[in-house]
């Protein structure tokens, strides 16, 4: 879909030079900001949440938003997917409402580059002027981190990105007759941090349902679970013993994917399917763009504007280093604020941002039980110190899975709706 | 509003209300924009008869439907009375929230679908609920609340539905009543709406429900009074 202010001169002027074999580039098609142009680049949890609120604070903001798949597919709830428990349309949402009810133009096109200097972006299709620039394009495998897992990818998909990756990996796990199963989980940070310990507990749950013989290795980086690890490691303990071997502090060195062996810090493990994950970063475009510095992973930004080093250029969502964890819902909650920020500015009347931030997350611990966190982060503006108020619900419970369903739905309400 | 501004709009409201509810519409509407009149709707119990401020128990939740036939709201009686405030909105503006009606004005009843994301009851789930004092929520350990289970905020039915916790950003829209001879009746709105968000998110679920979207947007003048737990098969608490 693609939707774009263009009178009908200049349409049909456009239209004349495009018959006539002569590139037409989205920044012709759009013209000259005139100051009030928010360009967004990703339509995922934070781009979709920024641009419909962007527009809803200051209607007359030109908001465009980037974006190269042509509809929403949601990465929370999709382990859920996996193991049968959410069909995938239910992750899927189109982006015609932003466009019809709240007037965003949405680009249907990849991302090359940044150029801050010129204040322009360039497209697959040509180049596009901004005044205000969000940034919220997630993550990218981080290969160079690993490169044994570069090898695997096409094999095993990490299933990390929505979209293709989850439709493959639950064919795979459909066809799983048993055996060995091997998860690698990579360093922190990386996205959903909850999210592999979860597929590890629903994998198998899924499996024991559906009768089948497994032994999961679960290669863990880490040294725990870094977050809701009480209940994750309660939960592998008590429904999952001699079932699993967790291997924690313990990294993939090389992957024989044709004899189906993994070489690991402790030793071999043979496996008959696996799910690696490899490490993540902020996508490399973002240091030739200049908000990376070489060797670093994730973008600076303040805390309470996620605004960057570059005035008006903000990054939100799973590229950015802040004190939110790396979720949808923080990509969500931290688009509204960048929203309030740049309606504030474009009605000349500065906001500061957000002192007080809350991320809530679910995980399922079986096929029917979930468990929850909800962290509280309040910014001290003097001491520039964050204050965390943890509340975990590590008691699983088949209610705490039930919120976990409207947590979710309540999120695309608000983006879609 | 300033202060003295307040409190006389408080002693105006309290006392002229008794003489007369077409006094309170009009005063609300003159005073705050943010009322907005529907079709006043009388109270009923299960009977068909016109419920009794008696027969809503302290401590437990009701619902009845208001202003539309398919958008829930909650009836509590806090068991005392409730006094009217001022609610402030994060955009700077306020509203004078008029209390509690009856015979002890301890009658408040606020909409439930939630003011963050839209949750509310539905015959299958009902995420947000009230938390009396002797039974309060585990998470935030505080009683006589309103919370939704989905993302945790929480409103507070003393103070006009103000937000005391969580990412919601308005207050929860207030009911309006009135209490005339003995019957509670439904007369508007006060606070900031989301209707139209939530027909535009449920519109499928609507449509199932009752047959028709069209009939879902019913306007009501009369709506019956029941415990939540009669109407939800799952109460989810947190």
């Amino acid at each position: 879909m693609k939707s774009f202010t263009v009178d009908r001169r200049n349409l049909l002027f456009a239209g004349g030079l495009g018959l006539l074999g002569v590139y037409v580039s989205r920044g012709f098609v759009f013209g000259e900001p005139k100051g009030n142009r928010v360009v967004i680049l990703g339509g995922g949890y934070g781009g979709v949440t920024a641009a419909k609120y962007i527009k809803k604070l200051y209607p007359d903001a030109q908001v465009i938003l980037v974006e190269k798949k042509p509809m929403f597919v949601s990465c929370p709830l999709s382990n859920l997917y996996l193991v049968g428990l959410v069909p995938y349309e239910e992750l899927c949402y189109p982006y015609n409402n932003l466009v019809v009810k709240y007037g965003v133009e949405f680009v249907n096109d990849e991302v090359l580059a940044i150029e801050p200097e010129k204040r322009e972006v360039v497209l697959g299709g040509g180049r596009l002027k901004y005044d205000y620039l969000i940034v919220s394009l997630g993550i990218e495998y981080d290969y160079e981190e690993n490169p044994a897992l570069k090898e695997v990818y096409w094999s095993y998909p990490p299933a990390f990105q929505p979209g293709s990756e989850h439709l493959y990996l639950k064919r795979m796990l459909e066809g799983f007759e048993g055996e060995s199963i091997l998860i690698s989980v990579p360093k922190m940070p990386f996205r959903c941090p909850p999210a592999p310990y979860e597929r590890a507990a629903l994998i198998l749950s899924y499996a024991r349902r559906e009768g089948l013989k497994v032994h999961l290795y679960f290669v863990d980086e880490n040294e725990e679970p870094p977050v809701m690890s009480k209940g994750f490691l309660k939960a592998y303990e008590d429904f999952y013993k001699g079932q699993a071997t967790y291997l924690t502090s313990t990294k993939i060195l090389e992957v024989d994917p044709v004899r189906k062996v993994a070489k690991t810090t402790r030793g071999n493990i043979k496996f008959s399917m696996a799910n690696f994950i490899p490490p993540m970063r902020a996508p490399k475009l973002l240091e030739r763009a200049g908000l990376l510095r070489k060797g670093e992973k994730w973008v600076s930004v303040n805390p309470m504007t996620f605004e960057t080093s570059l005035k008006n250029v903000f990054v939100i969502g799973d590229s950015a280093f802040t004190y939110l964890p790396k979720t949808g819902y923080a990509a969500h909650s931290e688009g509204k604020v960048v929203a309030k920020v740049i309606a504030s500015r474009l009605r000349k009347k500065p906001w500061e941002g957000e002192l007080v931030q809350q991320a809530v997350c679910y995980a399922m611990v079986n096929l029917k039980q979930a468990i929850m966190i909800n962290v509280e982060y309040r910014y001290n503006l003097q001491t520039k110190e964050i204050k965390k108020e943890i509340y975990e619900d590590d008691t699983w419970k088949v209610s705490t899975a039930k919120r976990y369903i409207e947590w979710a739905r309540g999120l695309w309400r608000d983006m879609f709706t | 509003m300033d202060r003295r501004a307040f409190v006389k709009a408080c002693g105006s409201v309290a006392t002229l209300s008794f003489l007369s509810s077409t006094f309170l519409t009009k005063t609300l509407k003159a005073q705050t924009n943010e009322f907005k009149k529907y079709k006043k709707a009388i109270l009923l119990n299960k009977d068909g008869n016109p419920i009794k401020p008696e027969e809503i128990e302290v401590g437990k939740q009701y619902l009845f439907f208001y202003p539309y036939r398919s958008t829930p709201a909650f009836l509590l009686n806090l068991g005392k009375e409730v006094k009217p405030v001022e609610v402030k909105l994060s955009d700077g503006s306020s509203y004078l929230w008029p209390g509690g009606v009856g015979p002890q004005k301890s009658i408040v009843a606020f909409c439930a679908i939630c003011q963050h994301q839209l949750s509310y009851p539905t015959p299958e789930y009902s995420f947000i609920n009230y938390y009396p004092p002797d039974k309060p929520s585990k998470s935030v350990k505080r009683g006589n609340v309103i919370q939704c289970c989905a993302h945790m905020s929480v409103f507070d039915p003393e103070k006009g539905g103000i937000v005391l916790d969580g990412p919601a950003e308005y207050p929860l829209l207030t009911i309006v009543l009135s209490y005339e001879e003995g019957k509670l009746y439904a007369v508007g709105t006060l606070g900031v709406e989301k209707f139209s968000d939530f027909f535009d998110a449920y519109r499928s679920d609507l449509k199932k429900m009752y047959r028709s979207f069209r009939k879902a947007k019913k306007k009501v003048d009369k709506s019956v009074v029941m415990r939540v737990e009669e109407y939800v098969n799952e109460v989810v608490y947190c």
